[in-house]
């Protein structure tokens, strides 16, 4: 296992390397906008945008450029500075990465408690009215748009601008560290909506899952033996069950981590989604990069303790 | 909103300019524009909430140059001279003492500088002209790279040999510790002395921010200090910005009240969201967003009280590069003039209370406005219906060479467009109405900032039409309109703004000409008859001469700065603090 680990890590190394270098080939090579005129800002003359280039550099070669980037990254962990505001890249995100954290995690809990206890029940009372109702709220939380449940959640249950008042509104949120309560009411709105479709796609495939797995002989041995039922489901079929819905969380964790951009946006939590979601439209290079690659990051690192956590959960695989 | 900035004056607007800056008495206090209240005593106290949808441009004085920088820069900042909210047309000394004096045929131009102006901690001391010289110097480095002192202050002595062959612009001197003279290669100093009211004149202590612009970037908007009535203790990029009272600052030494204790930026709001949070609360104001059109329609319905309409100073329109077949024809453009519903378009951003259809290029409220032919401008048939006239499009597409009414070509037009509303819904109705003459569109939308820097801005990028641009003004002069869109000369490879690339020799000699006049009558004239030569070559499609649409909490007094179009947090108070 340790062999593996070390392995996995080092690959996480060449990873981030290959998407460091898309990242700065299509950013930099095809941008969306001239860095340089952008930096100018509004109705510079052709020799300021010049001299801007060639202070940042962006005269050189790609590949000098690419080069000079690294060279900063893996030295000095320095990501650049933003064209817009001439901040730090790394500071920015490091700022807004607890806000993205909070969202995540609180919504991770509630998805997993609603879309594993809807799933097995789904599964359990399989072709009731139950298993009918939860699947369809499944389908249509799956099917709402995130951003549009969002404003529906705002114009129906914010204490501002709801018709019934009963959660902060947008715009309200403030870090654990300054009021955990205001922390705490500030997100149950955005948890709920982010979570409402992960909740059901999660039961829908839980239910799939265990639908299978109640069928195989191991089960029907385990009954023959004499267990309960909610022994028999929880400790023998859910656990089977759980894998790939293991998978399934690990990578939105670490994709959330990279930013729920549009949740971010409709209740204006300042994250790190919201700061690349800025970032590219207005063509800042260095926060588009630097959000990209922290994004990549947290992905293969899902990635990687999902593989570890398979081998606890489900005895049949082993790694050297 | 973002806008196109102005450019350069020429030496004639400097002499009309400067008997206006010279006879600046300090402005009296007029009636606001309708919606918004009086400029009269409001209360002490409270904190005010600024909604944005996104984050200034820049905080640093040196490099502000948008109207929501602006917003924060009129209450922080205190550069010569300023606007008070019911000025418009000359500026108010701010900083400075009086008005500019202009000698030496207007080569030379002398600010006395207030006594007792502070810097705020920690720098604390008293502001001198140097800190003025310092202020616009360092705001002709690639560090802080201003976008607009190079046009306004380029006829500086010794402007061109900083800083790469001298350390300093020799052209600025500082006689005495609160006079600042400005010696010119030419007789531009009311253009020098209108552009003294942009943030880039406001102080910078060189001793303290020296080290901040070493840093490519400079780091100065980080670390700054302020001279006017607030200073910003907490700045959160893309979040928030707090201003708190600035200890340093004398009231007597300013005409701003400063009701306020407390002003909140919040940014990256859904606008939509924030418009709705702002007329259901309580101390909530509009900060760089025009509200949307269906809260426009809302707020104009139920809560008229709340929402204010100010004329930006500008226009909107649909830009056609002639340089691009069909488009090199005149009669095609005058074609998609005439079948344009300039209705339709304004829909797409509220209707008409957001402003008036153009028909020209000089807004309303500007000299040569009302010479152009004013609202209902020249007569030219194919502006004559603001719905649209399909039959006289058609009659125009056959004089140019398509006898079926229709574009029969293969060609298909690169068409560019924001992607983000309302921007988004203008290109969207300007595709349907080219699409009623046949035209096969390539029609992109793409980001604001892709928009311009990469389509077009960029001639060599051969966008045909460009449907979401227009111009606001810097100062009152028709020419800082007129001069920067459609003249010839002003055709530049990167970050041009003659967007339809109009190189009309007849147009470029009046504007030649014209530039010259130093009676103010005269130019409102010339400038005028310029507009209406520009429209006959028919470059675009003028739609509107828009007004901006501010809102406000029922708990708010708010007054607005007709200059800047938006909230002035300087005289803006609230009912209940």
């Amino acid at each position: 296992m340790g062999t593996y680990i070390i392995r996995r890590l080092l690959w996480v190394i060449v990873l981030l390397f290959l998407v460091s270098l898309l990242t700065f080939i299509i950013f930099y090579l095809f941008p969306s906008a001239d860095p340089a005129a952008l930096r100018a800002g509004r109705q510079p003359n052709p020799a300021l945008v010049e001299q801007i280039r060639q202070s940042l550099g962006l005269d050189k070669p790609w590949y000098v450029q690419y080069g000079r980037y690294m060279k900063n990254l893996i030295l000095h962990f320095d990501l650049g500075t933003s064209y817009q505001n001439n901040i730090s890249v790394k500071e920015q995100i490091f700022q807004r990465l607890p806000a993205t954290i909070s969202l995540t995690v609180g919504a991770v809990v509630v998805w997993v408690v609603a879309g594993v206890s809807v799933g097995i029940l789904s599964a359990v009372k399989r072709r009731t009215w139950l298993d009918r109702t939860a699947m369809t709220g499944a389908l249509i939380g799956i099917s709402a748009p995130v951003y549009w449940l969002g404003l529906v959640a705002l114009y129906l249950f914010a204490n501002d601008i709801g018709k019934i008042k009963i959660f902060s509104g947008a715009n309200s949120y403030v870090p654990l560290s300054q009021d955990p309560a205001k922390w705490f009411s500030s997100l149950i709105l955005p948890w709920l909506v982010l979570a409402a479709s992960f909740a059901a796609f999660y039961a829908r495939l839980l239910r799939a899952n265990l639908l299978e797995t109640m069928s195989e002989d191991y089960i029907r041995t385990a009954r023959a033996k004499g267990l309960g039922e909610r022994r028999v489901i929880m400790r023998h079929g859910v656990r089977s069950a759980m894998t790939p819905v293991v998978t399934a969380l690990g990578l939105d964790i670490g994709i959330l981590l990279g930013g729920a951009i549009l949740t971010e946006s409709v209740f204006n939590i300042p994250g790190v989604g919201r700061l690349a979601y800025d970032a590219i439209t207005r063509s800042d290079l260095p926060m588009i990069q630097g959000t990209v690659l922290f994004g990549a990051f947290f992905i293969v690192m899902a990635n990687l303790v999902v593989d570890i956590a398979y081998a606890f959960l489900d005895p049949r695989v082993r790694y050297s | 909103m973002r806008r196109r900035a102005l450019r350069a004056l020429t030496p004639a607007v400097a002499v009309s300019l400067a008997v206006g800056v010279a006879a600046c008495g300090g402005g009296g206090n007029k009636s606001s524009t309708s919606g918004s209240s009086n400029v009269t005593q409001g209360k002490k106290g409270g904190t005010l909430q600024v909604l944005a949808g996104n984050d200034f441009e820049h905080i640093d004085p040196g490099q502000a140059y948008y109207q929501f920088d602006y917003m924060m820069q009129f209450v922080t900042q205190r550069p010569l001279y300023n606007w008070k909210p019911n000025t418009k047309t000359v500026p108010d000394p701010d900083l400075a003492a009086g008005p500019p004096q202009i000698s030496n045929g207007g080569k030379t131009v002398t600010v006395k500088i207030k006594k007792g102006v502070k810097f705020s901690p920690p720098v604390n001391r008293e502001v001198t002209s140097k800190d003025v010289k310092y202020a616009i110097e360092r705001a002709a480095t690639p560090e802080v790279a201003n976008g607009y002192v190079g046009v306004y202050f380029g006829d500086v002595i010794g402007w061109s040999d900083f800083p790469k062959k001298s350390k300093d612009i020799t052209g600025i001197t500082t006689p005495d510790n609160s006079t600042i003279v400005f010696k010119l290669t030419r007789p531009t100093a009311a253009t020098v002395a209108q552009a003294l009211s942009l943030p880039a004149s406001a102080p910078v202590p060189e001793e303290y921010a020296k080290k901040y612009d070493q840093k490519n970037p400079s780091t100065y908007g980080q670390h700054m200090v302020f001279t006017g009535p607030y200073m910003m203790t907490s700045y959160q990029p893309g979040k928030r910005a707090v201003l708190k009272r600035n200890p340093n600052w004398d009231p007597k030494t300013d005409w701003r009240p400063a009701y306020l204790d407390q002003i909140v930026f919040s940014m990256g709001n859904d606008t939509t969201v924030a418009s709705r949070q702002i007329l259901s609360g309580q101390n909530g104001v509009s900060g760089d967003f025009g509200a949307p059109a269906p809260i426009v329609k809302q707020a104009s319905t139920s809560k008229k009280d709340q929402i204010t309409f100010t004329p930006s100073s500008g226009n909107r329109y649909v830009s056609l590069n002639t340089t691009i077949k069909p488009l090199d024809n005149i009669n095609v453009r005058k074609a998609i003039i005439a079948v344009t519903d300039r209705n339709a378009l304004r829909l797409t951003r509220g209707g008409p209370s957001v402003g008036d259809i153009a028909t020209h290029f000089i807004p309303p409220g500007m000299p040569g406005f009302e010479e152009a032919g004013g609202m209902a401008g020249s007569g030219y048939d194919f502006l004559k219906n603001p719905n649209g006239d399909l039959a006289l499009a058609q009659s125009y597409m056959k004089k140019g060479g398509f006898p079926s009414g229709k574009y029969t070509g293969n060609q298909k037009l690169l068409m560019v467009g924001d992607n983000e509303d309302p921007g988004a819904k203008t290109a969207q109705v300007m595709q349907t109405q080219l699409q009623k003459l046949g035209f096969k569109l390539n029609f992109r939308q793409v980001p604001h900032d892709t928009m311009y820097s990469k389509f077009c801005n960029v001639p060599k990028a051969k966008v045909a039409i460009c449907p979401n641009v227009g111009w606001l003004k810097d100062f009152n002069d028709a020419q800082t309109m007129m001069d920067p869109t459609f003249n010839g000369t002003a055709i530049v490879p990167v970050n041009n703004s003659n967007w339809p690339q109009l190189n009309d020799p007849k147009i470029n000699a009046a504007m030649k000409k014209a530039e010259l006049l130093t009676n103010a009558d005269a130019r409102a004239k010339a400038w005028g008859q310029i507009d209406n030569m520009v429209m006959a070559d028919a470059p675009a499609v003028p739609w509107l001469w828009d007004k901006q649409a501010n809102i406000r909490a029922a708990g708010v007094n708010g007054v607005i700065n007709q200059f800047n179009a938006s909230w002035d947090l300087a005289y803006t108070s609230l009912k209940n603090p």
